[in-house]
């Protein structure tokens, strides 16, 4: 399948700024069944300097300095994606959770790949025990660890409120969890603090989701917008796979994925310090077209 | 080494990897926590590595000691700590690629809790005490704010966390750091001392590993053994560890609180219950990774004067070692934190009621004098300005301004309580003087409206009232949170004067003062003022700063005469009016001493407002403003003049063209006007503006 993606970031400040550094993280990658095809960054007012790199994690990142004094920020950027996933393994194919969880943290790799760095706590995702006690129950002993993370996955489907309005970036992960509701960056870190908590690596992953669903189907939450799901790390042989609790799916070929860190902080799409200017204003556009 | 060992910790920071620091040099500045067991060996029992404090205080305590005791510090043979500072700062000096680097030292500001350290080691070492705020980054370099545009920051000596050093790449929600720091280190375009992330070594967990990391990567021993750490993420560690818990602390591995236990980073397996360490055993299976277990250490003790008699108290020893163009160079002393209870287990060597000692190290032989003076030949004699950080120099300007306005606020207490002793507002002529004084101090809110029915209880509240911000407590305040983020700049005198004055006036009050005590106690403050402004004069460097903190003085100075002659000095004022007036602007002697007469409007107006003889008149005001504005740095040699010149230029000819004759109210506001403006135009020109923080130019030209 392949997808025209057009995602639109507006910024409104209250004064004039003269001078911004921004890091954007809004261009996809490859990856396993992801081809980015082509892929345009506009940004107004034309940036002074910009740069691209990969960060830690592989995502790509573009430096900006703006040195023209504006009151209006737009990026635009426009990608084509093809996906062709391969369907994630059975269920009884992925090792136990207790071994992957000793494998895990015996790694004795620092590579972008490796479980070490899925483990900890993160800024957005602390040491959150209730949501441990709440992972616990999906995981009897000596279940697949893919038997258990999905169960975890229909449970917060189950038991959480999907609400556009309930929450916003600084939400608390205890506040979401204890009323049960948010939009998908909470659902998927409730996964991450419970998986982490019972000592299992598992990553925050965002993207997009496609919009117009096929004939028949019902419309997934969260098109329109930025989508956000998990990855848990299912030992060497299966390594990250991928699930979508807001949805309660599997990843396949309706997600694209843009960036991947261990919570949302390592991956927003737009950071920057904006200086001086007293109120800003944003507003976000997604747009994500199947071609055929 | 399990990777975890690393990425657990908090201070793993990913956007660093692959970053190296210009000379490959990580650590510059290193300090370790030592404790001497009963048997009298010594242990290691925690490393600092991302930025240690104790060094500025070692210091300290040691001027203070050696003050008390000198002739026993002489004769003792005690090791100097100057030279161990002096090569640290040669170390940093040496990492920057241009021979006379500018070195900052990076605060979290005022509100940490080891800022005295900060300011003074600045102090004492001449480096650039800076705020995140005074820096910024611009293509691949870190500059520095001043008010002569941005200036080169070379080598950056942080006392902040690495997390928040930049928000742009690490803890966005950082307020400390600088957008853009970390894209500066990997275009090698600043040092930064210790490098980000190298509190990584902190972590106990690491411990575990050292006496294997030495054997490896050294070939011996550690020198000095930490004490026996085991890092729970080993399945055999952890068997072990459970097995033998009553007879171990167990400890967060990364300074985190222990899974299974709410909010507990630390505990002695022996004084818990079974219940909870069959819980805590539980969550070791799931995230072992989080715990180390410790053996327990005792510490020995040091006699401590306590209560009229010696008492046996535990301690513990920060040592510091600093890498230098030598090689690393240990620092002959230390910062010995005694505890206040007599419990010697050092996992309780945390927390309240601990005292601090001086260190020190013997020599056999007399120790050479050594100071931090370089040499003749290693100095370049120079006769500069210095740069001034667009921070520093707005709270130079306010602790001016709120001086002298604390000055003006206590001439009028002084007049209104001279007035209410000599008259008992008997005469009518008084009368209008002392209902003027108030009005005046209730408009300057130093005294709320309803007390009005009672001068001295109005009086009183001028004085000591915390709830009123004009009142001269509330300005001294201001005063002195001004000056508390520029302490390295200011004398210890001046910050000893600003404290006293601020302790006479903090004084609880209940119900008016009398005359006689409400004036005495205005003068003394103003003498201690006039103190701080003789220091001001006498003392303190003609640089930039003095230049700025004068400035805050003299425009503040300018627009409280202005008001006082738009109040006292009026068409058919009465002569006790005038009379009041020149006591306001101390020029009752000079009047007497020039007219033989009795005081007259057009004489008084002209020493009080255009008299440039006269250092309180508004026109010595507008010439020091002068001065000091054609002498601070320009921006561009376009041969332009900048905004604040502009204005007192044109000020200085009003006034200076100005004569008494046909001064009224309307002209005397307009100069008040005028003086008012020049300091938005002083604050917008050199103080930080967020992002219209402008840039030093240089345009050539043939000359």
């Amino acid at each position: 399948m392949i997808y025209d993606i057009r995602h639109l970031t507006l910024y409104e400040y209250g004064s004039s700024v003269t001078f911004s550094h921004c890091a954007l993280r809004l261009l996809p990658i490859d990856g396993p069944g992801q081809t980015v095809l082509s892929s345009q960054l506009k940004i107004t007012p034309e940036p002074a300097l910009k740069v691209e790199r990969l960060c830690f994690f592989g995502n790509r990142m573009t430096f900006l300095t703006i040195e023209t004094a504006h009151r209006k920020l737009t990026v635009e950027v426009n990608t084509t994606v093809e996906i062709n996933r391969t369907p994630p393994p059975e269920d009884d194919e992925t090792p136990a959770f207790e071994s992957v969880r000793e494998e895990a943290f015996a790694s004795r790799s620092l590579g972008r790949e490796s479980p070490a760095h899925f483990l900890f706590p993160s800024r957005l995702v602390p040491r959150f025990e209730p949501a441990a006690d709440y992972t616990r129950e999906c995981f009897p002993a000596g279940c697949p660890i893919l038997t258990g993370a999905k169960a975890l996955m229909r449970r917060i489907k189950k038991d959480f409120k999907y609400d556009t309005k309930a929450t916003v970036v600084s939400t608390p992960l205890s506040e979401a969890f204890e009323k049960r509701h948010g939009v998908c960056q909470d659902f998927a870190h409730v996964m991450i603090a419970g998986l982490r908590g019972i000592g299992l690596p598992v990553a925050y992953v965002s993207g997009y989701i496609r919009t117009i669903p096929p004939p028949g189907k019902e419309r997934l939450q969260g098109a329109d917008a930025m989508h956000a799901w998990i990855a848990v790390w299912c030992g060497g042989a299966q390594g990250w796979i991928g699930l979508d609790p807001t949805n309660a799916i599997m990843i396949g070929n309706d997600h694209i994925l843009l960036a991947k860190g261990r919570d949302y902080a390592d991956i927003s799409p737009v950071a920057g310090i904006i200086l001086g200017s007293r109120e800003q204003d944003v507003d976000v556009e997604v747009d994500v077209l199947p071609r055929g | 080494m399990p990777a975890t060992v690393v990425t657990g910790s908090p201070e793993f920071l990913h956007p660093l990897k692959g970053v190296r620091p210009p000379g490959g040099k990580f650590l510059h500045i290193y300090a370790a926590d030592i404790g001497r067991g009963p048997d009298g060996r010594w242990w290691v029992l925690g490393d600092r590595t991302q930025a240690p404090s104790g060094a500025g205080y070692a210091l300290a305590n040691r001027l203070v000691l050696s003050r008390a005791f000198p002739a026993l510090y002489r004769d003792m043979n005690v090791e100097r700590l100057a030279p161990f500072f002096e090569a640290f700062r040669l170390g940093l000096a040496a990492m920057a690629d241009n021979s006379n680097p500018r070195i900052c030292l990076l605060t979290p500001g005022p509100f940490n809790e080891t800022y005295f350290e900060q300011a003074y080691l600045a102090r004492y070492l001449g480096l650039l005490l800076v705020e995140g705020g005074d820096l910024t980054m611009r293509d691949g370099k870190v500059h520095v704010r001043t008010i002569g545009g941005l200036q080169p920051a070379d080598v950056i000596w942080r006392r902040i966390d690495s997390d928040f050093a930049d928000p742009l790449e690490l803890n966005s929600r950082s307020r400390l750091g600088v957008p853009g720091l970390v894209d500066a280190l990997r275009e090698g375009g600043v040092v930064i001392a210790n490098a980000l992330g190298s509190g990584v070594l902190e972590a106990p967990a690491m411990m575990s590993f050292m006496p294997k990391l030495c054997r490896t990567l050294l070939g011996e021993d550690l020198r000095l053994p930490n004490i026996a750490t085991w890092w729970c993420g080993q399945k055999a560690a952890r068997d072990l560890v459970i097995a033998k818990m009553d007879e171990l602390a167990i400890n967060g591995a990364f300074g985190n609180p222990l899974p299974g236990l709410t909010s507990t980073s630390s505990l002695i397996g022996s004084s818990v219950t079974e219940t909870e360490k069959s819980r805590l055993a539980a969550a070791m299976a799931e995230r072992g990774a989080d715990c180390v277990a410790q053996e327990v250490v005792n510490l020995s003790t040091t006699p401590v004067w306590h209560e009229g008699r010696l008492e046996p108290r535990p301690f513990v020893l920060r040592v510091h070692a600093a890498h230098t163009p030598h090689g690393w160079k240990i620092m002959p002393g230390g910062f010995c934190r005694i505890s206040g209870r007599a419990d010697a287990r050092a996992v309780s060597m945390v927390g309240e009621g601990v005292q601090s000692a001086d260190v020190w190290v013997l020599a056999e032989k007399p120790v050479q004098m050594v100071s931090l003076l370089p040499t003749d030949e290693t100095v370049r004699i120079r006769r500069i300005m210095g740069i001034l950080p667009s921070r520093a120099a707005d709270n130079l300007f306010w602790l001016g301004r709120y001086l002298e306005r604390s000055e003006a606020t206590l001439r009028l207490i002084r007049a209104l309580s001279g007035r209410m002793i000599e008259s008992g507002i008997s005469s009518t002529d008084s009368a209008s003087a002392v209902t003027k004084l108030t009005s005046l101090l209730i408009a300057w809110h130093a005294a709320p409206q309803l007390k009005t029915t009672h001068a001295m209880a109005l009086v009183t509240s001028a004085l000591h009232s915390d709830e009123d911000y004009g009142s001269a407590l509330s300005l001294v305040r201001d005063a002195r949170r001004a000056a508390s983020v520029i302490r390295e700049r200011l004398s210890t005198d001046t910050w000893r004067l600003i404290g006293d004055i601020n302790r006479d006036l903090s004084i609880d009050f209940h119900g008016p003062l009398a005359e006689a005590e409400a004036y005495e106690r205005a003068d003394a403050a103003l003498r201690t003022i006039a103190a701080i402004s003789g220091f001001s004069q006498e003392n303190m460097n003609r640089g930039a700063g003095w230049r700025m903190f004068d400035s805050g003085r003299r425009i503040e100075r300018g627009i409280n005469t202005c008001r006082f002659a738009r109040h006292f000095a009026i068409g058919d004022a009465p002569a006790d009016d005038l009379d009041v007036l020149l006591d306001l602007v101390d020029s009752q002697i000079t009047y007497r001493s020039r007219y033989l007469m009795g005081v007259a409007l057009n004489p008084v107006r002209d020493m009080v407002v255009l008299d440039s003889f006269n250092p309180r008149s508004v026109a010595f005001q507008a010439e020091r403003l002068n001065e000091h504005l054609a002498t601070l740095p320009l921006l561009s040699d376009d041969g332009m003049l900048e905004e604040p010149r502009r204005r007192i230029l044109q000020l200085s000819a009003e006034i200076s063209t100005a004569t008494a004759q046909r001064l009224d109210n309307e002209k005397i506001l307009g100069f008040e006007q005028g003086l008012l403006a020049l300091a938005d135009a002083i604050a917008a020109r050199y103080f930080l503006q967020g992002p219209h923080v402008a840039r030093a130019e240089t345009s050539s030209g043939l000359a």
